[in-house]
């Protein structure tokens, strides 16, 4: 409910600490962003996948169908890329065609496969999280561990949870409206002139739920003490500390192996040529 | 005394007039308090200010004082107030902080800085209370809308308040969430631990748990005060004039009396009613047997010569989310007539609905508005031949006076402003909102915002009209007057179909129930076959209304149910009485 993505389960991913799902990823991610071959994303998103089947147990059809659509953003990215990239970067690459304007060097498709694996291991890469945690977790641990208030860190929790509750509510209005014969089509103008009248009750709907909810924290004592204890301790464990240390060192292994090989490029952020 | 309410006024910012003026009561330890009133009196912002959510976390003034236990409200933290008092809101999911039933369980635990170890079994103790001794692990939003009340007072049970104020529990569940919410509070009942103060209007199924009535009138004025069999037999004229629900066998014991039926005791709970009826009928019994009575003729005739059908629904099915919300549903309604949607909750009665006026797209060949298939008419043309009520009319509102919403419709049409002019004023009129013609539709009373929505849906000459819950939340008066409204546009030769869970209105009202289960179209017929049928009944989890439960004990009555029918019955023993049809 709280994230659509979210996958239930009880799997290893599932009974780590958030955090140090967090922690094991971050660098990974910094270094993908730098590296400029096409090797160095693909092993990780291999690896990343490897970790989402065996240690989150994410069923593989509903993996495969997020990575398919990750996958199709991609390629449009790359149809896309080598024709909108400037000339004079890939100017002194061999000429794949040329139809009319449109000139697609050998440079441009290549810079667009790198920066295409780069983006799809970026979001896969933060799949071990966003898959497996549950957000009220997150927030927990945050708070607990990270010394979020927990004022703002339980504000946040009771937010989530409006999420859909005013999805809920606006396809209602919206139906409420065409009822009316309040017509769905028209320009700009039209369009602004519905979201205004949208706004009115959905408004009025997400205070009266705010308050609601607010008066039923108050009255369980939230926030009457500076601190409050918590029932589930949020700590790293054994586990938390073989994980990230285990995925730093997977993640190592295959940039080593790629440099003896010769296939890690350099480390930029804007590539020069 | 556990609780006292010494003088106190209390106004919310903004506000002219106060919600509750210099109120005066007080509760016993131990007892169950029913607190009644017309909406607005202040029975929830007595509620609030209760545990102390008002003055210190609402935004309003309050002078006089509020004591619990001894402890004045406005100079206790809100921390101890909450060991104190619990509220148990209307709206379940709003109540939620987090997703799980033990985390729940474990927010107010957490504030007051328990100890974690010591959390478990006060946890496990809780769930146990409501009877979800198994529930830890269970996902909040995944719980039936009776299995969130309950999680909801084990979050309070918890901290172990020995006040529970339940403001409306049941008002957002069907009617198997009710019986579950009911059977929680008897059971809490019975263990003798608490003092109870329910806010609530389906009376007849929890008198037998109420030790005393409070009424309220406006600005919480106590209209009578007292153990229930005296406010409801003594005070009744005082209630019904104030818009006061009041137990149907009340209701019908001053129907008798009024008629000359000698009645020894003044019934309250449906126990009572039927050891009392039957001694009525006995005394009589050479002329009351029940084979005297004659089955009355069906309410509505089946076939008539210039048949049309407003509605017609063929081999509909409508998966949603893997889940298959309607599975092979028709249904046909002829134009004239008033019929009623019923079902638990997710049993596809909206999702029919909203497949009547186009807002779920119907394959070719399956909807049919007056003999046109929805699939293939316009939704300009669908809206000017049926009206669809939604359960809150502030969703339909998209303009910023009364006027201009009745006037919407007819300025789409094209209709010169002139006319726009005579006929909106005509149907504000009838409406009873031409006063209001002027005002923004947010700033109406509840009551007034649900004529008007019933009003904008008619407005564009609609034959046909269909209301979700169109007395959710309304005080005896406001919902009467709604409903009487109904009637006579039913009488006009307008198709009324209304979405309820509220079988008494079911029995009163329509010709003709439509029972939705599981995506299924389990019945359709009329209200008192309907209520003869206990195993359908169970299988669509819908309970008779209260009159037709004490026909099925009180064999004199049997075939009843409706106020009316009881009276006839019991006034008028050989005759059939009228029908139900009232035009």
């Amino acid at each position: 409910m709280m994230q659509a993505i979210y996958v239930e389960g009880d799997s290893f991913l599932h009974r780590l600490n958030p955090l140090s799902k967090v922690m094991a990823v971050l660098p990974v991610m910094v270094f993908v962003t730098l590296a400029t071959d096409p090797w160095t994303p693909l092993a990780i998103s291999t690896l990343n996948v490897i970790v989402l089947l065996v240690l989150g147990r994410i069923p593989p059809g509903r993996l495969f169908k997020i990575l398919a659509l990750l996958a199709l953003l991609m390629l449009i990215f790359l149809i896309v890329y080598p024709l909108v990239v400037r000339r004079e970067l890939v100017q002194h690459t061999p000429l794949l065609f040329a139809l009319g304007p449109i000139q697609v060097y050998q440079g441009g498709l290549l810079f667009g496969v790198a920066i295409a694996l780069r983006v799809f291991c970026l979001i896969a890469l933060s799949l071990p999280f966003s898959l497996t945690t549950d957000s009220s977790d997150f927030i927990r641990a945050l708070v607990q561990q990270w010394r979020l208030p927990y004022r703002v860190g339980y504000s946040a929790m009771a937010a989530l949870r409006f999420v859909p509750m005013l999805q809920i509510e606006l396809w209602v209005i919206q139906a409420a409206h065409r009822v009316r014969g309040v017509s769905d089509k028209g320009g700009l103008r039209a369009q602004y002139d519905r979201l205004k009248r949208y706004t009115v009750p959905l408004l009025a709907t997400a205070i009266r739920q705010a308050e609601r909810t607010a008066l039923a924290m108050d009255g369980r004592a939230f926030g009457a003490f500076e601190t409050r204890t918590y029932f589930k301790r949020m700590a790293f464990a054994r586990r938390d500390v073989a994980f990230v240390l285990g995925f730093w060192l997977a993640c190592g292994l295959i940039v080593l192996a790629l440099a003896r090989a010769g296939l890690l490029g350099p480390l930029v952020l804007v590539q020069r040529v | 005394m556990c609780i006292e309410i010494v003088d106190v006024t209390i106004k919310y910012v903004g506000r002219k007039a106060p919600a509750l003026a210099h109120l005066t009561l007080s509760f016993k330890a131990g007892e169950t308090v029913l607190l009644l009133g017309p909406s607005g009196c202040g029975k929830s912002t007595l509620a609030l200010a209760l545990n102390g959510l008002i003055p210190h976390s609402v935004g309003a003034t309050m002078s006089g004082r509020v004591i619990v236990d001894g402890r004045d409200t406005q100079q206790t933290s809100v921390a101890e107030l909450a060991r104190k008092v619990g509220i148990v809101f209307q709206d379940p999911e709003a109540q939620f902080v987090t997703s799980r039933v033990e985390d729940e369980v474990a927010f107010g635990l957490e504030n007051l800085c328990w100890a974690p170890s010591a959390m478990q079994t006060m946890i496990d103790d809780a769930l146990n209370a409501v009877g979800m001794p198994n529930g830890h692990r269970r996902e909040v939003y995944k719980l039936s809308g009776g299995e969130k009340q309950r999680v909801a007072l084990a979050a309070l049970l918890a901290m172990k308040p020995h006040v529970l104020v339940f403001d409306e529990p049941t008002a957002n569940l069907d009617p198997a969430g009710t019986r579950d919410v009911f059977a929680l509070i008897a059971e809490l009942k019975a263990k003798r631990t608490h003092t109870i103060i329910l806010i609530e209007h389906k009376l007849d199924e929890l008198m037998h748990l109420i030790d005393r009535v409070v009424a309220l009138g406006e600005c919480g004025a106590i209209l009578a005060d007292g153990p229930p069999r005296e406010v409801f037999d003594r005070h009744a004229a005082t209630l019904r004039e104030h818009g006061v629900w009041m137990p149907q066998v009340c209701l019908l014991a001053h129907a008798l009396r009024e008629r000359g039926v000698a009645l020894d005791d003044f019934p309250v709970t449906l126990d009572e009613a039927a050891t009392c009826l039957d001694k009525v009928t006995r005394r009589r019994g050479d002329r009351m047997n029940s084979n005297h009575y004659i089955t009355l003729p069906p309410a509505h005739p089946v076939t008539s010569p210039n048949w049309r059908y407003a509605i017609a629904v063929r081999h509909l099915s409508c998966v949603r989310g893997g889940r298959k919300v309607l599975d092979d549903v028709s249904l046909a309604v002829a134009q004239g007539e008033f019929v009623a949607i019923v079902g638990a909750n997710g049993a596809g009665k909206t999702t029919l609905a909203l497949h009547l006026v186009g807002i779920l797209p119907a394959p070719k060949g399956a909807v049919f508005i007056e003999g046109q298939d929805v699939n293939a008419t316009s939704s300009r043309a669908l809206v000017e031949r049926v009206g669809y009520a939604f359960q809150n009319p502030e969703h339909q509102f998209i303009t910023e006076s009364v006027f201009d919403e009745v006037a919407y419709s007819l300025r789409a049409k094209g209709l010169p402003e002139g006319v726009v002019e005579a006929q909106t004023s005509a149907m504000l009129e009838r409406f009873g909102l031409f006063r209001l013609a002027r005002a923004n539709p947010f700033t109406l009373s509840h009551g007034q915002k649900r004529r008007l929505s019933v009003a904008t849906m008619l407005a564009a000459g609609q034959r046909t009209l269909i209301l979700d819950e169109p007395t959710f939340g309304q005080d005896q008066h406001n919902a009467e007057a709604l409903m009487r409204l109904l009637r006579d546009l039913h009488c006009e030769g307008r198709t009324v179909i209304i979405i309820t869970h509220d079988m008494a209105l079911v029995a009163e009202y329509a010709e003709r129930v439509v029972v939705m289960n599981a995506g299924r179209l389990i019945f359709d017929g009329a209200p008192r076959d309907l209520f003869m049928q206990p195993a359908l009944l169970r299988e669509a989890r819908l309970a008779p209304p209260p009159v037709a439960r004490l026909a099925e004990r009180v064999p004199a009555l049997r075939g009843a149910i409706t106020l009316d029918d009881a009276i006839g019955r019991l006034t008028m023993p050989c005759q059939a009485t009228a029908s139900a049809l009232h035009c």
